[in-house]
């Protein structure tokens, strides 16, 4: 007897059987990847322990017992924040990383926009002479730019952080952006054009619209860079008044620190909100921002 | 209006439709200077004007305090390889490159496999990516307790041998660069996993049901289909990470603010210990070009075998 494998019925019982073949495997897997999940995550739970305990209770008790109240919290987060000064070093960081990545993003699509919508005599020259600013480590620009900037008075100022900041996160949205304009459709710019809009119209009300996936994805990439930069931030601005977060959460930390560990700890984790907290919210454009590469 | 017809193809009627035409084209040039003039300037006077600075800074004797006075030609890259700190700093930057190729690769192909075909898959996703949005600042505070005498991993030793273990992890030389490696690809290995497994729900799916139907070991479906599919992807990744190794720094530099002879950990951590603890610019800047011209050339050679892998597969 043979079987008619164009049956329905047949074709669903094989589906069927594949299902539960692939059911099974997964459930098997699951004892170990649990395992694994727990061990990767021992430092969040290490975080959220430390977090509730007193530096006396901290140095006594093991470090993975639970805490013995919640109330320690309270105060952990007034001493990072006042002996950090954290309230006016996250203003400046949300300032740097939201302005910074605004502008470069928008940057990088105006030009993304000459590049690949008008007739821009020598658009590939152009593009490869920013392209050229994703080659070089960041170690190559440090001496010269706290060379530059003292000479400009830009040392530990809000606007020299900015502009080191926007001029970084240009050349990598660049390369993305230039290759999602060029996947749209030239009619509808075009249609624009014979109907007399400007360049800067058709930009503003055809291009960008068409483009907010990539657009929001790269703001958050870069969005993130500024915030957890310290490089950048430790020379050219530890004054006080302008030092990012990062810079203050450093001084926190290390050999010449007096700082309890459940103090640093509780900064670390004030320090990490707003970027997990976009990850949390946003996760699609985060995902999406890995396809179009990394930064 | 016949003879408007004649009129049009006249040869000044020709010769002004020409300039109009060639002033509009020269128009929108101009106005595509300003759309790129913001990024062009940006990156110019903020990225490449300092790395040619810094490329010309490193022949000379500059320190912090002596100003720009005079060249010095090779003497900084001679002084390279008479200190023994570059030559430690070459060593575990040598290592970190392996490092960072090797391991997020290898956990994040196990992860990747493992995390395939199994429920709540986008969870597992986000929980191993978490640390990648979290500052190397911040990973770097919490893992420095980690690895403390009476931190996370001396105490979980401690509990399960039953005996006293205060082993210093990133304070001794022995382990210090394994140490911040190991955190580093704590911080790396989800992202990896991530993109190889963009790469494999990509794949098609006939070769391999092809492969199992035939017989084929789990073994033999990674090695000859698998894998050689993969392949693009994986070299996407070490791309990424091969950069990562040659020039991490804050992760370092937080984890070893501890460690005597941190200036030694890697050439990043170097340069900057030479130009901003030492203000010893212009040897700094030297420093900085070798490191320059090394993740260069690894990139490049790792582009073109990329973009040959990729003509391969197609």
């Amino acid at each position: 007897m043979t079987t008619d494998i164009t049956d329905q019925s047949f074709i669903n019982s094989l589906i069927e059987k594949e299902r539960r073949a692939q059911a099974s495997g997964g459930r098997w897997l699951m004892v170990p990847i649990i395992a694994l999940t727990i061990a990767y995550l021992t430092p969040f739970y290490y975080l959220f322990v430390t977090i509730f305990k007193t530096t006396e209770e901290y140095a006594t008790s093991g470090v993975l017992q639970l805490p013995q109240s919640l109330a320690p919290l309270v105060d952990n987060v007034v001493q990072a924040w006042t002996l950090a000064n954290l309230g006016s070093a996250a203003i400046n960081s949300l300032t740097y990383a939201g302005i910074g990545s605004a502008l470069a993003v928008a940057f990088a699509a105006a030009a993304a926009y000459g590049m690949t919508r008008l007739n821009l005599l020598g658009a590939n020259g152009w593009f490869m002479l920013i392209f050229t600013g994703t080659l070089f480590p960041f170690q190559m620009y440090l001496v010269p730019l706290l060379f530059g900037y003292q000479r400009l008075g830009l040392v530990n100022s809000w606007l020299g952080m900015l502009l080191i900041y926007v001029a970084i996160c240009i050349p990598f949205p660049l390369l993305v952006l230039r290759n999602s304009f060029s996947g749209i459709t030239r009619e509808v710019d075009e249609a624009a054009r014979i109907e007399g809009a400007s360049e800067w119209r058709v930009f503003i009300s055809m291009i960008i619209p068409n483009a907010t996936g990539p657009l929001i994805a790269l703001f958050l990439l870069q969005f993130t860079f500024i915030w957890n930069d310290l490089l950048f931030s430790s020379i050219l601005a530890n004054g006080i008044e302008v030092r990012s977060i990062m810079v203050a959460l450093q001084s926190l930390q290390g050999t010449y620190s007096t700082t309890g560990p459940n103090v640093v700890i509780t900064a670390t984790l004030i320090s990490s909100i707003p970027t997990v907290l976009m990850f949390v919210v946003l996760r699609k454009y985060f995902m999406a921002g890995l396809q179009l590469g990394n930064k | 209006m016949a003879s408007s017809a004649s009129h049009m193809l006249s040869p000044d009627v020709i010769k002004v439709a020409r300039s109009r035409e060639r002033r509009a084209a020269w128009q929108q040039t101009r106005v595509a200077w300003l759309f790129i003039a913001p990024a062009v300037i940006m990156v110019t006077v903020f990225l490449l004007t300092p790395v040619v600075f810094n490329v010309i800074l490193s022949f000379t004797k500059w320190r912090k305090f002596t100003g720009l006075d005079q060249f010095a030609g090779m003497a900084n890259y001679q002084r390279l390889f008479a200190v023994p700190y570059f030559s430690e700093a070459l060593g575990n930057t040598a290592l970190w490159v392996v490092g960072a190729i090797v391991f997020p690769l290898a956990f994040g192909l196990g992860l990747a496999l493992l995390l395939r075909n199994i429920p709540f898959q986008e969870t597992f996703k986000s929980l191993y990516f978490l640390p990648k949005v979290m500052a190397p600042t911040a990973v770097g505070a919490i893992w420095y307790y980690v690895y403390a005498p009476h931190g996370v991993i001396n105490s979980a030793v401690s509990g399960l041998t039953g005996s006293d273990f205060d082993f210093g992890w990133i304070f001794v030389p022995e382990t210090v660069t394994l140490s911040i490696i190991f955190t580093f690809v704590w911080q790396t290995v989800g992202i990896t996993m991530v993109l190889l497994l963009l790469g494999l729900a990509a794949m098609p799916r006939d070769p391999l049901e092809a492969a199992r139907v035939d017989g084929a070991s789990q073994w033999q479906i990674f090695r000859h289909i698998i894998w050689p599919l993969l392949l693009p992807t994986v070299l996407v990744v070490t791309i990424l990470n091969v950069a990562a190794g040659f020039t991490t720094f804050d992760l370092l530099w937080v984890m070893a603010s501890s460690y005597p002879g941190k200036r030694t950990l890697s050439l990043a951590v170097y340069m900057y210990y030479e130009s901003f603890s030492n203000g010893a610019w212009a040897y700094g800047s030297a420093v900085a070009v070798v490191l320059g011209g090394m993740v260069i050339t690894v990139s490049a050679a790792l582009a073109i075998i990329q973009s040959r892998v990729e003509k391969s597969i197609r």
